[in-house]
């Protein structure tokens, strides 16, 4: 279980370990906005409820930190479904200031509750976040994330992206999915968050504030909407890049805004949208082989006829 | 019974009367056709009738049972699937899934059944999977079944609406204008193609402007003009109709 | 001070704050009514304006009044440009990138500001020391009204009149509300439906631009991050009026900041925010149309 902590440089550990945990983020918002196209401006409010509950059951019952991380994620869901069931019925613009709203809603009752420790933030959370434990985090959330893709559920997801009318004509119920989606990528979110909190030890609401929600907004437009390999990507530049480069905050969130108008100017599907990565492995290893595995994929494929 | 009953459907849009009273039957295994000038309200009944609008007064009635103001993923779920006349696919899809989608009506699969892929959601797949394509085949689609939906040719784009609304397995097919924008050789095989359907033991009932094509395809034809039934009958009998004539036919002889 | 009073002076509160709500709220409205869009960049736009106008006042000590109106131009001006670069080559995309873009704007706009000035409260001089001394009438039961708050109202006011005129008397108006109506058919009939989407933004602009110096004169402090929450704000009224509505978003905003100084009032004043998208979900829920929209029926 511990076979990788230790084996990197402390500060390059942490930095692995952060992106790690935005990549879990990203694809949480990449499910919701990415794959169903519904624009969340709150999805760090996610990653605070689940910071934060996670906190709570580390510290106040003492629990193994499976319960923790399970009680972040399920926290962050159950939220999703209340904000979730009256907000989805909106069409996209709407959405997107209703999560706003309620980021901030999050953020300021944060600042007003004792048992979480209020402006003050909440310490003393015990590090469990390791390096390995991310890891195996981030490939079952990348597994289901390609199963979820690539289901019936994950389809009628993108006919509501592309059309929710259509959608609808085609039996799907868009409000009762777009509600399931949003508790699945909130439920997410949560489990990022409590990773976050016992990595970081400290929680603090200005931590989670609107800018958070722009940088994994930033992270999922970067890589390409909708693309679980583009997701990743984003997530890996973005927060190993200013680490890095050791950019001011101030210069970071400018650069995200200028990314935002960029990419949908010039490439709004992102690095790698519209590249079907599965087919360009098979490809690459088709022409380094020279065996005929991919067409092979493709006689499967056609097997119906 | 009739198939399908449109029963005093009336919608109002502000102060417009898109649909006024419209009485109207589609009988099982029949081609019904819904005619009339443009804005005449056809493609209104159609959204009546989806379930994309609720009528203001009035019912729609399938197998007897009624179905107004009911969500459209029910309605298809009963047995109605649409076409749209402005196609609406889902461009950046393959062409596979666009049809995929179309059954989802009649599979069960959620997100626990994503996640876990138990060999019951495996099965499922595979027959969604046979059913794709031989609903893509049935269109002559099958050979483009991995190209994005968006690159197709207008003509094949239309094609795909018709080959998706097959794959929810329907027992009535809603065509809106299904041969607009197509040349006359395309033309030739959609008639090809809906007789087919129809000898699948489908009902069909569809909104034309085409009046050639409607008149050679359909059982039955009801005109609308100014969202009111001027006519109704079969096509010989509409053609003579006055009432037509005027409204319609006069502008564009047969 | 009894209840009445109380009441009196939270209402003229209200009014005032639902002033400047309004002005911003028009722009959102106007924006929306014509290519369906939701301007995240404009309380950022009113965030600027005040600047602007705090600029040319202490800098260039200019005159209030020319302040006031360069902070207008400059806002046109400013939003003419992002709108050509930043939203008109996505018009024919899909919906989530003009937003998308739109957000970017924003960050942009506010973090610029932020490099530019820093993040500490800048004061805004007096109006006693540029216009006039400020005074304070009695109205009924003890009430107060001063000339600062006669002043932000009559302006704004004066400016939403003017507004009226234009989209219902001018040809530019006209024009405006035929593109609103339909966009493609507008453009067949002859309207250059590009130039008068830049005026629409270039006029919502103006008012947002006014908001933030008449803010800036009634608190007496701008920031950097002044324009989100007042933007998100405006954009409830907007809403709660029912967008694309002109006399919606005047009511919407006055009736948001008359609920919000009663909130105040009663003594839930840390629930002032909440409040706010409170209203904006109920009536996204019950009444999406707003209070004077007109129902929209989907096309399909």
């Amino acid at each position: 279980m511990t076979l990788l902590n230790g084996l990197l440089p402390p500060y390059i550990e942490s930095i692995a370990i952060t992106v790690g945990i935005y990549i879990i983020m990203a694809l949480g918002l990449n499910l919701i906005t990415g794959v169903t196209g519904q624009l969340s401006l709150g999805h760090a409010a996610y990653m605070s409820i689940g910071a934060y509950a996670s906190a709570v059951v580390s510290l106040q019952l003492g629990m193994p930190f499976i319960f923790a991380l399970l009680a972040g994620g399920i926290a962050a869901g159950f939220f999703g479904l209340i904000i979730g069931y009256p907000t989805l019925r909106l069409t996209g613009d709407y959405l997107a200031i209703a999560t706003l709203g309620f980021g901030e809603i999050v953020k300021s009752l944060l600042f007003n509750m004792p048992i979480v420790g209020g402006a003050m933030g909440l310490a003393g959370i015990p590090f469990k976040s390791t390096l390995t434990v991310t890891l195996i985090v981030v490939i079952i959330v990348i597994w289901m994330m390609v199963r979820v893709e690539r289901s019936r559920f994950g389809r009628a997801l993108l006919a509501i992206r592309e059309d929710d009318i259509a959608a609808e004509c085609y039996g799907i119920n868009t409000s009762l999915y777009k509600v399931k989606m949003f508790v699945l990528g909130t439920f997410i979110a949560g489990i990022g968050g409590a990773l976050w909190a016992h990595k970081i030890m400290v929680l603090q609401p200005r931590d989670f504030g609107f800018m958070k929600s722009i940088e994994i907004l930033n992270m999922v437009v970067l890589g390409g909407l909708g693309s679980i390999p583009g997701t990743v990507l984003g997530a890996i530049v973005l927060t190993s890049i200013p680490e890095v480069l050791r950019f001011s905050s101030d210069y970071r969130m400018l650069l995200y805004g200028a990314l935002l108008v960029i990419m949908m100017r010039f490439r709004p599907n992102g690095l790698l949208g519209g590249v079907d990565v599965t087919k360009l492995v098979k490809k690459s290893i088709k022409s380094i082989t020279g065996s005929n595995f991919a067409d092979k994929e493709k006689k499967k494929v056609k097997g119906g006829n | 019974m009739a198939l399908l009953e449109l029963n005093k459907l009336t919608i109002q849009f502000g102060g417009l009367i898109a649909v006024n009273k419209v009485d109207l039957k589609v009988e099982k295994g029949q081609i019904s056709a819904l005619i009339g000038p443009n804005g005449a309200g056809k493609s209104t009944a159609f959204n009546l009738a989806t379930g994309i609008y609720s009528p203001t007064s009035g019912k729609v009635l399938y197998k007897g049972q009624d179905i107004s103001g009911k969500p459209p993923y029910y309605i298809n779920g009963l047995g109605i699937a649409r076409t749209f006349q402005n196609i609406r696919l889902f461009k950046e899809l393959t062409v596979l899934d666009n049809v995929k989608i179309g059954c989802h009506s009649r599979s069960k699969a959620g997100i626990f059944g994503a996640i876990t892929r138990l060999s019951a959601i495996k099965n499922e797949e595979k027959q969604i999977e046979e059913k794709a394509f031989q609903a893509l085949k049935l269109m002559g689609l099958d050979k483009k079944y991995d190209e994005f939906a968006d690159n197709l040719s207008y003509g094949e784009q239309r094609c795909l609406e018709i080959a998706r609304a097959m794959a929810s397995e329907p027992e009535l097919l809603l065509l809106d204008e299904p041969a607009a924008g197509m040349n006359l050789q395309e033309k030739i095989v959609l008639i090809e193609k809906i007789n087919k359907i129809r000898e699948m033991g489908l009902t069909i009932f569809l909104v034309e402007h085409d009046m050639k094509f409607v008149m050679g395809l359909s059982d039955r034809v009801a005109v609308l003009d100014y969202g009111v039934k001027i006519a109704d009958g079969t096509p010989e009998e509409v053609q003579v109709n006055a009432d037509v004539i005027a409204a319609y036919l006069g502008k564009e002889v047969v | 001070m009894d209840f009445t009073s109380n009441f009196i002076v939270q209402l003229i509160n209200g009014i005032a704050l639902g002033s400047t709500y309004a002005l911003i709220a028009l722009g959102y409205t106007m924006v929306y009514g014509i290519i369906m869009l939701i301007n995240f960049a404009h309380g950022e736009i009113y965030m600027v304006g005040a600047f602007v106008g705090l600029a040319l006042v202490t800098i260039f000590k200019v005159h209030i009044i020319i302040a006031f109106l360069g902070a207008m131009l400059f806002c046109m001006l400013m939003a003419v440009s992002i709108e050509i670069i930043a939203y008109r080559p996505l018009r024919r995309s899909k919906r989530l990138a003009a937003l998308i873009s739109a957000i970017g704007i924003s960050i942009i706009l506010s973090n610029l500001v932020n490099l530019l000035v820093g993040p500490k409260p800048q004061t805004f001089p007096s109006i006693e020391k540029i216009l006039f001394e400020i005074k304070s009438f009695d109205l009924i039961a003890g009430a107060q009204i001063n000339t600062l708050q006669i002043l932000l109202i009559i302006v704004s006011a004066i400016l939403m009149i003017g507004l009226q005129y234009i989209v219902k008397r001018t040809k530019v108006g006209k024009a405006m509300r035929a593109t609103s109506q339909d966009y493609d058919t507008a453009a067949l009939m002859g309207i250059n439906v590009n130039r008068i989407i830049s005026y629409t933004f270039a006029i919502g602009s103006a008012l947002a631009g006014a908001g933030g110096v008449l803010v800036g004169i009634y608190f007496g402090v701008v920031k950097y991050n002044m324009g989100m929450l007042p933007g998100m704000k405006a954009f409830t009224a907007a809403v709660l009026g029912g967008i694309g509505s002109i006399p919606g978003a005047m009511f919407g905003g006055i009736i948001l900041g008359v609920i919000e100084m009663m909130t105040v009032a009663i003594g839930f004043s840390s629930y002032r925010d909440a409040i706010a998208f409170g209203i904006l979900i109920l009536v996204l829920l019950i009444k999406p149309t707003g209070l004077f929209g007109k129902q929209i029926f989907k096309k399909v």
